[in-house]
């Protein structure tokens, strides 16, 4: 809101400067957000928190001022000499309330006789300080009085109201109403409306109808205030897509007992400025406001705050603060809230109270005593940073990417639609549904920088996927995401290396190493994302946790990507449960292992893992470790066929294993070869 | 036989001088001392002098042996020297074989310093979901439904009939903590929040925040402040001042907007009308607190005489932006690795 320092002087004794005075302000809760020089004032932008509707005034804001300062307050001294009005011309006016929930007071005055003319200069100057645009001596008056009281009014002009009645109903849907600012609404029954004995003449608490808009020509006013339904004017505000000056303090809540007051200042300045003869004043009340007692413990207060304010400094803050105290004993103070602090209901809202005007500066800083925890993070959390570190590690950058994506990426990564989770009131089509995979965002990533001409991306992410459950409920489930692609860097004493699926796969043995888990196995499977031929499912303990391979082109195409890319996802929560929870020192083996090769030749489709557990189920537990060293087809190998090396590793724990018997061992291994596979001996 | 020995003795020690390399000096240590070496092949006669001479003999041999061990140890000593002295010298300045290390996400570092510095506060780190009700993300906090203090937690929609949502800010994730544990208990909750906002430089749709709450029979607002304080010095540098403000949220009361002097300018007042950051307000906002509103309380059925607490909430963007010095919001999720290298 934009309060003019030099209106609120008018109120309230300031002798700070405008810096100043923003430096206090800010420090008591109203936030200045700027400070603009206007001619000789000075306009404070100031950002008022959803709870303070009294601060949308400028004597909201002197009372605070005078609060903090100690200064005078002075309100302008509202006559009500014109209570019992002899003008003959202007009877009171028939005012029903439907729907009394809604308006639970309405009050409204006849003016006639009035001449409608431009503002005198220091009223426009005044409006134009906090940004309003003069329009007539009556309208002025009424966004003065807004902004002056806090308490939104209207004029209508009372010759075009039909049968010269006034009714608050709800709207009858599909009734329309042109608004002050010319749009056409179409109203329904949710909506409340003033109306005249046959159409709606303004959206209640929001925006006046142009038909019965103060032109000119217009001689008679009915002037409202009124208090209308919070929560029903916020309604009417979203459906129909207005807000307003008074539309934002009713929804807030203006205070109900100002509602009078705030007529007759009105009343006071029409017939100052535009003349006229004020008929009777009408009061239609059904609120029942009721004072309002909150018990206060000053123990409390500093037990809360961690200080020891004197209850006589507590007191006089609470004053100052327009707070009634009725009753007191020994330990509690009785208080009584004023109408306009409708956001004070308990005792914790007076310490803040309280609190703010001692000053936030003023409270000191301690060190709460430290508690022990039972853990400093769950398990799944600290795992999840283990895999941060090991992925990296081998050189993949972390990326992350946006939880909400099109319709069209999930499809164009080949992922179903089904169980996909949307999004009601997405901005753009960019947030049509949460990410049921991370493969479309790492695929966006990746296209962004070949798109900069970026090369080598080895990237991952960590984060959630979320899918919807038949029930109509959701899940979300922690993800690892790592895609690789281009060409690792050339150096000059190695030669350059193009991405492929076994350094991929490379990447996530080390992880699984890193992590302890040794029972990792890669499966050939089909995927829709990925290409026939290079796709395989990762397991642990023969579950698949996820997948791995290449991307089909169709997919890289329709993300406009040129090279090839690998790309991995697996389930972190699956693959926590492998990760052994205590780690175990295991004695060092006290006798040497002794290595062997073996080069066989076999033909191609001959599955590595398969050869890898004949060798195991054949050599048994003497058998550590074989591995693949070398892999050749070409000019000495037949077509068809492929040579391969492995070392194996042979190792007893009880004794010194000698040669002849591992030569036994190595020969049988050999033979279970030739025998299972039609290996040949290179 | 002296005589024999004498002469194998000169030529060898001569072969040794003038041996040009490491090679040739092998070659001569086998010629002589190999397994059929000349000078082993000596051991070998003595079966063949009389006895009387053998002992004399023996220690003959023994001694060429000696000799010529020690002349082919100290001439491989220093023909190894010179061979190093005159080795070609490689070019030091040629790169090192690549081993790249790949970089973390700078939202993840800044959440990691957050929570570390808090874990070494005593605080434990704690998780909630993405996906959440209107019953957490808005009642059990105070935030009633269809009031202005809505308005700041523009939410994203799931499902309005089943009152599902994106969690707008991870405050839920108190209530569902409390629902679950009693106090006393200090938590920091880090996690991804979404906003429908319309994207540009300072906004965007899906942000972080930290979340930290500490529960307990005597948490005072003076605990909040001092454990905040701490917090700052710690990620901004020890001249940090803080300030505290009073503000306005539905689960805190009383509740505050909390500054940090402008870590560009220091919060100087003649330097702070120029500076860039701060725009010379000499202070930033980086985070929201309060005591927890007993609303909150009785929401999961804490004793609100018995038990006091103070929340705080950050935006963890934010937090990266100041202190990394970066311009745009939009960066941290472009996910350009020039960008990611940087950090």
């Amino acid at each position: 809101m934009r309060i003019s320092y030099d209106w609120l002087k008018k109120y309230v004794d300031v002798k700070l400067s405008a810096e100043k005075l923003a430096d206090l302000l800010t420090m008591g809760g109203l936030s200045v957000e700027s400070i603009e020089k206007f001619g000789n004032d000075y306009i404070l932008e100031i950002e008022i928190t959803a709870n303070r509707p009294d601060w949308l005034s400028i004597i909201g804001v002197a009372r605070e001022v005078a609060a903090m300062t100690g200064a005078r307050l002075e309100i302008p001294a509202v006559t009500q000499q014109h209570r019992s009005p002899s003008n003959k011309k202007a009877k009171a006016v028939f005012i029903k309330v439907e729907d009394k929930k809604l308006c639970p007071r309405y009050t409204a005055r006849l003016i006639t006789d009035i001449k409608v003319a431009p503002s005198p200069a220091w009223l426009k100057a005044r409006l134009e300080a906090v940004g309003l645009r003069s329009v007539n001596n009556i309208v002025d008056i009424i966004n003065f009085c807004l902004f002056e009281t806090g308490e939104p009014m209207h004029a209508f002009d009372f010759d075009k109201i039909a049968g010269g009645q006034i009714i608050v109903r709800k709207a009858r849907s599909g009734e329309k109403i042109t608004v002050i600012e010319g749009a056409e609404k179409t109203l329904d029954e949710s909506v409340l409306v003033i109306a005249d004995s046959d159409k709606p003449i303004a959206i209640a608490g929001v925006m006046g109808g142009l038909n019965t808009e103060v032109t000119e020509s217009t001689k008679n006013i009915l002037l409202e205030a009124a208090f209308f339904d919070p929560i029903s004017i916020r309604r009417t505000c979203r459906k129909l897509g207005i807000s307003t000056e008074s539309s934002y303090r009713f929804e807030r809540g203006v205070d109900p007992e100002n509602i009078v007051c705030a007529s007759y200042r009105a009343l006071g300045l029409i017939l100052e400025l535009a003349g006229g003869q004020p008929g009777e004043f009408t009061d239609i009340n059904y609120s029942q406001t009721q004072k309002r007692i909150i018990d206060l413990r000053p123990e409390k207060v500093n037990a809360v705050l961690g200080i020891d304010i004197p209850v006589e400094r507590m007191k006089k803050i609470l004053i100052s603060l327009g707070i009634g105290i009725p009753m007191e004993s020994k330990s509690r103070l009785s208080l009584q809230v004023p109408s306009f602090r409708n956001d004070l209901r308990y005792e914790i809202d007076i310490v803040e109270e309280i609190s703010r005007i001692f000053g936030y500066q003023n409270i000191p800083s301690t060190i709460p005593s430290i508690v022990e925890q039972p853990v400093r993070m769950e398990k799944e959390l600290l795992l999840r940073g283990s895999v941060r570190s090991a992925i990296a590690g081998a050189g993949c950058d972390e990326i992350i990417t946006y939880s909400l994506l099109s319709r069209k990426s999930v499809a164009s990564a080949g992922l179903a639609p089904q169980a996909l989770v949307d999004i009601e009131n997405p901005l753009t089509s960019e947030q049509e549904v949460m990410r049921p995979s991370l493969i479309p965002g790492m695929l966006g990533a990746m296209a962004r920088n070949m798109n900069r001409k970026l090369k080598d991306l080895k990237l991952f992410e960590i984060g959630n996927i979320y899918l919807k459950k038949p029930g109509g409920e959701y899940s979300e489930k922690n993800h690892l995401c790592v895609g690789i692609a281009g060409t690792s860097f050339a150096h000059w004493a190695s030669s350059s290396r193009q991405a492929d699926f076994f350094e991929l796969k490379g990447i996530l043995e080390r992880l699984f190493a890193w992590l302890g888990i040794r029972e990792a196995a890669f499966q050939q499977t089909r995927h829709e994302s990925f290409a026939l031929a290079e796709c395989a499912s990762i397991e642990i303990g023969g579950r698949p946790i996820g997948v791995m391979g290449k991307l089909a082109t169709r997919v890289l195409t329709s993300f406009d990507i040129k090279e090839a890319v690998y790309l991995a996802e697996m389930n972190l929560e699956e693959l926590f449960k492998y990760v052994p929870v205590e780690k175990r020192f295991e004695e060092l083996p006290r006798y040497p292992s002794v290595w062997r090769d073996i080069s066989i030749i076999v033909a191609k489709e001959t599955v590595n893992a398969d050869i890898l557990s004949i060798m195991k189920k054949t050599a048994g537990a003497l058998l550590k470790d074989a591995y693949l060293i070398d892999r050749y087809s070409g000019k000495q190998v037949p077509e068809g066929k492929v040579s391969l090396t492995y070392r194996l590793e042979y190792q007893d724990p009880t004794r010194t294993l000698e040669e002849k018997y591992i030569s036994d061992i190595h020969s049988k291994v050999l033979h279970s070869l030739e025998e299972r596979f039609g290996a040949k001996l290179r | 036989m002296k005589e024999d020995i004498r002469r194998i003795k000169d030529a060898a020690i001569a072969e040794i001088d003038a041996a040009p390399g490491p090679d040739a000096l092998e070659s001569i240590r086998i010629k002589y001392l190999g397994r059929k070496g000349i000078i082993t092949e000596l051991f070998k006669k003595m079966s063949s002098v009389p006895a009387e001479e053998r002992p004399h003999l023996g220690s003959l041999i023994n001694e060429v042996k000696d000799e010529v061990t020690c002349a082919l140890a100290s001439k491989t000593k220093a023909v190894s020297g010179y061979e190093e002295e005159h080795a070609e010298k490689i070019d030091v300045t040629l790169p090192g074989v690549p081993v790249r290390a790949g970089k973390i996400h700078p939202l993840t570092k800044t959440i990691d310093e957050i929570c570390g510095l808090f874990i070494s506060l005593g605080f434990r780190v704690v998780e909630g979901p993405e996906i959440e009700t209107e019953h957490y993300n808005f009642e059990t906090l105070n935030i009633p439904l269809e009031h202005p203090s809505r308005d700041a937690f523009d939410t994203f929609y799931l499902s309005r009939e089943k009152r599902y949502l994106l969690r707008s800010h991870t405050s839920p994730v108190q209530t569902r903590f409390m629902e679950k544990n009693s106090p006393p208990f200090s938590i920091i909750v880090p996690g991804k929040v979404f906003r429908p906002d319309a994207t540009d430089a300072s906004h965007s749709f899906m942000f972080h925040q930290v979340e930290g709450l500490v529960v307990g029979e005597k948490v005072r607002f003076s605990d909040l402040k001092g454990i905040l304080e701490i917090f700052a010095r710690q990620m901004f540098g020890r001249n940090t001042r803080m300030r505290f403000r009073p503000s306005f949220f539905p689960f805190t009361e009383p509740s505050a907007e909390v500054d940090i002097s402008c870590i560009l300018c220091g919060g100087r007042e003649f330097t702070a009308k120029r500076c860039s950051m701060c725009g010379g307000k000499g202070w930033l906002e980086i985070l929201g607190a309060g005591m927890v509103n007993p609303k909150v309380f009785e929401a999961v059925g804490y004793d609100t005489e018995r038990v006091t607490g103070f929340a705080f909430g950050m935006g963890v963007e934010r937090i990266a932006i100041l202190k990394y010095g970066i311009t745009d919001i939009r960066l941290f999720f472009e996910n350009d690795i020039r960008f990611l290298r940087q950090f």
